[in-house]
């Protein structure tokens, strides 16, 4: 009876093992990169009759010059760092989430609920609530495709994002049906809730979630450099066999690894809900997931280095939207930088090793006439 | 019967950035002979063969082929069109493809110029295998068939082109001694009477003696001589490949105990494939004692270890450790019982690549207090200690241990699963295939260990392809064929060529 | 009931499962080929992008096709350098396209065309709509078969020509050769990586020649994020479809089906779920595949 062809590629992707150093030849290579990459954004910038330097300033000077931009700097830089931890743990554990954003989701209606349905509690136990309820849900919903791939093998970079999709629009059911907003005047979305984080810098986004956010990334990066548990997860991700054969439960990290990634996002979800629209919207994300999805894996999702280039990402972010109010340039030349820093980096392993082979052939030939 | 020079290699040298592969070689290969090339591993045989093949570059040197040098963009296809083929050690086949479409690929014959004539190289085929005495169905998957088979396959892919020049790549290393005799008379057939030259790439000694009329002996990449295989034996030729004397010690025989450890009962279970690979084994080993599976790989050793380490489920039998049936237990719980196990392919079950040195050695201990800080944190101190401590005890050389495990070199790699292995000082040990890919000096030291360990008092099974090895250290020997045990021995009284017949399932074969 | 479930709903399917389909073809080169792309979806949303632009430019779909063409050869070429050449992460190579394609798109929509969110307009040319009498004549089906978008046919021949390319020509052979055994197509003198840059082109063009259908089928207009995921349900498909082009077909076409169901069904469902009902039954139906394979498995070790 012929047997059903296993894809060589699903095998591939099963087989995908996170690069783990962060030398110093790779951050070398990085900042090639990012300097490469600007260069590409001038020359589309002088090809649209744009002058880059003017650009670029305003790029700066719109992310890190006042106080406002700052704050919104910042708590662009929580968001990415939260997103991008949660990629990282999975994918140290051998699991990809692609499906943050649905979690993310699921996370902020969660916490939209609670929040809109504890009335007269004081402050911090509506949060402390929210929290909760944001946490299990992006954690539940991570759940499922983790369970699917660790007992079925079924893959995970096609499910979740697959449930990505799902999410948004099962949320947006939500949001718009049964629990539709009894407020007058407001189109979409939840009730508002009753309680939210305090804003720390006027008219900016940075609010109070920034605190959680710096708790959530300290104890992730603990968790992932210097616990047992990160050490199993270590091993888990770059050898699953050799794991299960050592002894260590490689099944059960795999789903951990997992269901904390979307506890994280569905603790984004809930911070963009308290923080900033004190509501569930219906586009509650434009896609930071992805964006803090880039982050991890450029960094080869180490939390240290994560953590550090969300920041530099959130400068080109936020900097991106306010080059294009003042300069006039649209915002998404940005993305097209950053998407130039991820391929080159992609390639860099690579690039680095014909480079060294063909400059090691030439030696040896060298050295072999004299 | 040879004649004149065939293939002439002239001062050729393959340096890589680490290595120096083949040092200055300089040998002609004469027409019409059978051409043995032995050496260690690692002592540049393959590497040599490549270069005539197309697979490897020159650094330095001449290859002429019938007559004709090879040029600077030398490759598979020019090679086999200048006449070399190759048979490699690890099949270059494709499993979903049949046995004709594996013969013809990259040479299919076409219909119409786009189209694939699937008829004729049926046909062609049918008659190729009937031709050369390797007959085989055209249809068959490849994937389903067993490695014999296989190589079978591996071997008319090169005879369809129409090779003048055949070279096998170590192609006993998964036969049978039966298949080893059918394949020698198939190729002594094929220099005799279809006028081929054979070049035969080998580690095995006695293999040389058999088939061969010259031998070359490699030794760290250089051409130690060539001689007349009547000229020589099988002694000498150790000596030139190994440059001393090369000892075969008499048996360190133990004294086991008469404490049953480890009893496996009937135990069936499937490989991979879903196929029968183990059919009810019956074995005791006993405190003290080494008992050694002889097998040719691919007999169900491996599918064996894994049922008793928890890692492949059984159909049938069962799994006992002093008493306690374990045969549902998971790796974890096993391992939890007092079992270590050193497995044959280290880098796919044995240790992480990519983890370093200290974390492959902390496996397995992550866990213990002196390891671990409140219940969650990681001595990371302590481990690298550790694990420099355990690197000196067994002789693993590395860069430093926190340095990837695949910056090692492979012996090295396995003294380093050893020694985590080792160190865990359980009562009872599985060893598939302990010294493979391992230098001389390593596998001696790794010997020692085990007979250390035996001392101590530990049972061990010792599953080997290795009949040295297994003669050497065990107390009792017992033959797996088909998944099937097919004989006990007492290490003693019985000899290598005799349990040969029995790792074939005890079919009386006439003498070579 | 028989508003629902008409022959208006097969026609739908056909023409929502096409851009599945050819995304799925193209997917399918480089899953046989050993690097499953991922990034097809960024090729997808490109390549409707180009195909508005060439077909406006020039005032002609055929000028739109050829755009897509190129850009698909482009694609596939880039592919290839960056995850054979370089050795990248093919994963974060297909994540990343599929980033820049969402702001390269909205970018040049943005600074050639000073639209946001969509463009369209009578310059735009779309792909004609072809109609064949002798389809006409056949019983039942006949009414849907004829009158479909360029495309729809293209798609269905081309899953003939696929199926015929990997298992009737040799090219086919090699090509499959290099995803499951590249040394071995290496030690027989065809170069895997040859194969590999022919699936990776075959899959660009593939990818974009699907968004043409999406911007350009029976639309006339490009919004941004058109392809909504549809890439990554061609993924899928390749998935349980086994690599086999009849079978991936079927998936795709499976697809089209619940997606158009869903049309039809808002107006009694709410919206969001039907849009959601695709991807919730393409995640069950990998979860079914599997499944059966084990069941099968198992029965063939109980023999």
């Amino acid at each position: 009876m012929k047997k059903p062809h296993l894809p060589a590629a699903l095998r591939a992707l099963a087989m995908i093992k996170p690069k783990q150093r962060l030398t110093a030849q790779y951050l070398l290579s990085l900042l090639i990169a990012v300097t490469l990459a600007f260069l590409v954004g001038a020359g589309i910038m002088l090809l649209c009759g744009y002058d880059p330097i003017v650009c670029y300033t305003a790029l700066f000077k719109g992310a890190l010059g006042k106080p406002r931009a700052f704050g919104n700097t910042l708590a662009k830089t929580a968001t990415l760092c939260l997103t991008g931890l949660a990629m990282s743990i999975a994918a140290k554990a051998g699991i990809f989430n692609v499906g943050g954003e649905g979690q993310l989701y699921f996370g902020g209606l969660a916490a939209a609920v609670v929040g809109a349905r504890l009335i007269g509690a004081p402050a911090w136990v509506i949060i402390a609530c929210a929290l909760l309820a944001a946490v299990l849900a992006g954690g539940l919903y991570a759940w499922v495709p983790g369970v699917l791939k660790v007992k079925l093998k079924v893959d995970e970079v096609v499910t979740t994002i697959l449930l990505n999709s799902a999410a948004i629009y099962f949320c947006s059911y939500l949001a718009n049906g049964p629990l539709k907003t009894a407020e007058k005047g407001i189109s979409s979305g939840t009730d508002s809730i009753a309680a939210s984080f305090s804003p720390l810098i006027r008219l900016s986004n940075l609010n109070g979630s920034i605190f959680v956010a710096g708790v959530a990334a300290l104890l992730i990066w603990y968790l992932m450099t210097r616990s047992t548990a990160g050490f199993e997860m270590k091993i888990t991700g770059t050898n699953p066999r050799f794991a299960k054969c050592g002894g260590i439960r490689a099944d059960r990290l795999m789903i951990w690894g997992m269901v904390l990634s979307g506890m994280l996002c569905g603790l984004v979800g809930m911070t963009e809900v308290f923080g900033i629209h004190k509501r569930f919207i219906t586009n509650l994300s434009a896609g930071y997931y992805f964006d803090g999805m880039l982050v991890a894996m450029i960094m080869r999702y180490q939390p240290f280095g994560v953590i550090v280039m969300s920041f530099f990402f959130a400068v080109l972010t936020i900097g991106g939207s306010a080059m294009e109010l003042s300069a006039g340039i649209s915002s998404e030349v940005i993305l097209i930088v950053q998407a130039v820093i991820i391929f080159f980096m992609a390639a860099e392993g690579g690039i680095r090793q014909s480079f060294s082979a063909w400059a090691a052939r030439r030696r040896v030939r060298r050295e072999a006439a004299l | 019967m040879a004649g004149s020079p065939i293939a002439r290699f002239s001062h050729v040298s393959v340096r890589y950035p680490n290595a120096l592969a083949n040092d200055d070689v300089t040998l002609d290969i004469l027409k019409g002979e059978a051409f043995a090339l032995v050496g260690e591993n690692g002592a540049g045989k393959t590497t040599l063969m490549n270069v005539l093949y197309g697979l490897v570059k020159p650094t330095l040197g001449k290859v002429t082929i019938q007559g004709q040098a090879i040029t600077s963009r030398h490759d598979p296809m020019r090679a086999m069109a200048m006449g070399v083929g190759m048979v490699h050690q690890h099949f270059m086949l494709v499993p979903g493809f049949t046995v004709a479409q594996n013969i013809a690929l990259g040479s299919e014959p076409r219909k119409n110029l786009i189209f694939y004539d699937m008829k004729k190289i049926n046909a062609e085929v049918l008659a190729l295998g009937k031709r050369f005495g390797l007959p085989v169905n055209p249809t068959d998957t490849v994937g389903e068939l067993s490695v014999g088979l296989q190589q079978r396959v591996e071997i008319l892919k090169a005879l369809h082109r129409g090779v003048d020049i055949l070279v096998l790549d170590e192609p006993t290393a998964v036969l049978s001694p039966a298949e080893c005799d059918d394949l020698f008379q198939v190729l002594r057939g094929i220099v005799r009477d279809k006028d081929m030259t054979v070049i035969l790439i080998t580690h095995k000694l006695h293999e040389v003696m058999q088939f061969s009329d010259r031998v070359g002996v490699m030794k760290q990449g250089k051409l130690a001589g060539i001689v007349r295989t009547q000229d020589t034996d099988e002694k000498r030729l150790a000596a030139m490949m190994v440059g001393r004397e090369v000892l075969f010690d008499e048996l360190r025989t133990g004294a086991p105990t008469d404490r049953e450890v480890l009893r496996l009962e009937g135990l069936k279970a499937l490989d991979d494939r879903g196929l029968p690979a183990v059919k009810g084994v019956d074995l005791t080993v006993r405190a003290g004692e080494i008992v050694g599976v002889c097998g040719v790989e691919g007999n169900g050793q491996t599918e064996l270890c894994e049922c008793i380490m928890g890692m492949r489920p059984q159909t049938g039998g069962t799994v006992t450790l002093s008493g306690r049936d374990v045969s549902r237990l998971s790796p974890r719980e096993i391992r939890g019982m007092g079992v270590s196990f050193i497995p044959s392919d280290r880098l796919r079950t044995g240790l992480s690549a990519e983890a370093t040195v200290m974390e492959n050695m902390l496996v397995g201990k992550q866990k213990l207090p002196e390891f671990r800080k409140f219940g969650v944190q990681l001595r990371k101190k302590h481990a690298v200690d550790y694990a420099k401590r355990l690197s000196e005890a067994f002789d693993v050389r590395s860069g430093g241990v926190d340095l990837p495990m695949k910056s090692l070199s492979g012996g090295n790699m396995q003294k380093a699963v050893i020694a985590r292995e080792f160190s865990f000082d359980t009562p009872v040990l599985i060893i598939n295939q302990p010294t493979r890919g391992v230098d001389i000096g390593a596998i001696e030291f790794i010997h020692e260990k085990i007979l250390e360990k035996r001392a101590a008092g530990c049972a061990i099974l010792l599953v080997s392809a290795d009949l040295d090895e297994l003669f050497r250290l065990s107390d009792r020997l017992v033959t797996l064929y088909e998944g099937r045990l097919t004989g006990q021995f007492a290490n003693g009284t019985i000899g290598k060529q005799e349990i040969s017949y029995y790792m074939t399932g005890g079919r009386q074969e006439a003498d070579a | 009931m028989s508003e629902i479930f008409n022959l208006l709903l097969l026609q739908n399917t056909l023409r929502t499962a096409t851009p599945v389909v050819l995304c799925a073809l193209g997917c399918l080169m480089t899953e046989r080929a050993g690097f499953m792309n991922i990034g097809v979806e960024g090729m997808m949303l490109m390549g409707a992008f180009f195909a508005v632009l060439g077909s406006y430019l020039y005032g002609s779909w055929v000028m739109g096709l050829v755009f897509v063409t190129v850009l698909g050869m482009l694609l596939g070429l880039f592919y290839y350098v960056f995850s054979v050449t370089f050795k990248s992460d093919e994963f974060v190579i297909g994540v990343a396209l599929n980033i820049l394609a969402g702001g390269l798109t909205v970018f040049l929509l943005r600074t050639l065309f000073g639209v946001k969110g969509s463009f369209s307009g009578p310059g735009i040319v779309p792909l004609p709509t072809l109609t064949f009498p002798w389809l006409e004549r056949i019983p039942v089906l006949g009414t849907i078969l004829s009158g479909n978008s360029l495309l729809v046919y293209v798609s269905w021949l081309l899953v003939f020509l696929c199926w015929l390319l990997l298992y009737k020509t040799p090219l086919g052979f090699h090509l499959r050769a290099s995803g499951e055994a590249p040394e071995a197509l290496r030690a027989s003198g065809v170069n895997p990586n040859r194969m590999k840059l022919l699936a990776s082109v075959l899959c660009g063009v593939l990818a974009s020649l699907s968004g043409a259908h999406l911007s350009l089928g029976y639309l006339t207009m490009f919004s941004e994020n058109m392809s909504a995921s549809r890439g990554f349900v061609a993924v899928a498909c390749v998935i349980f479809g086994g690599g086999n082009p009849p079978r991936v077909f079927l998936a795709a076409l499976l697809f089209g089906f619940i997606d158009a169901l869903g049309i039809r069904l808002q107006r009694f469902i709410p919206s969001d779920l039907t849009s959601m009902a695709p991807y919730v039954v393409t995640v069950v139906m990998m979860v079914v595949v599997v499944l059966l394979k084990r069941r099968k498995k198992k029965t063939q070790e109980e023999r």
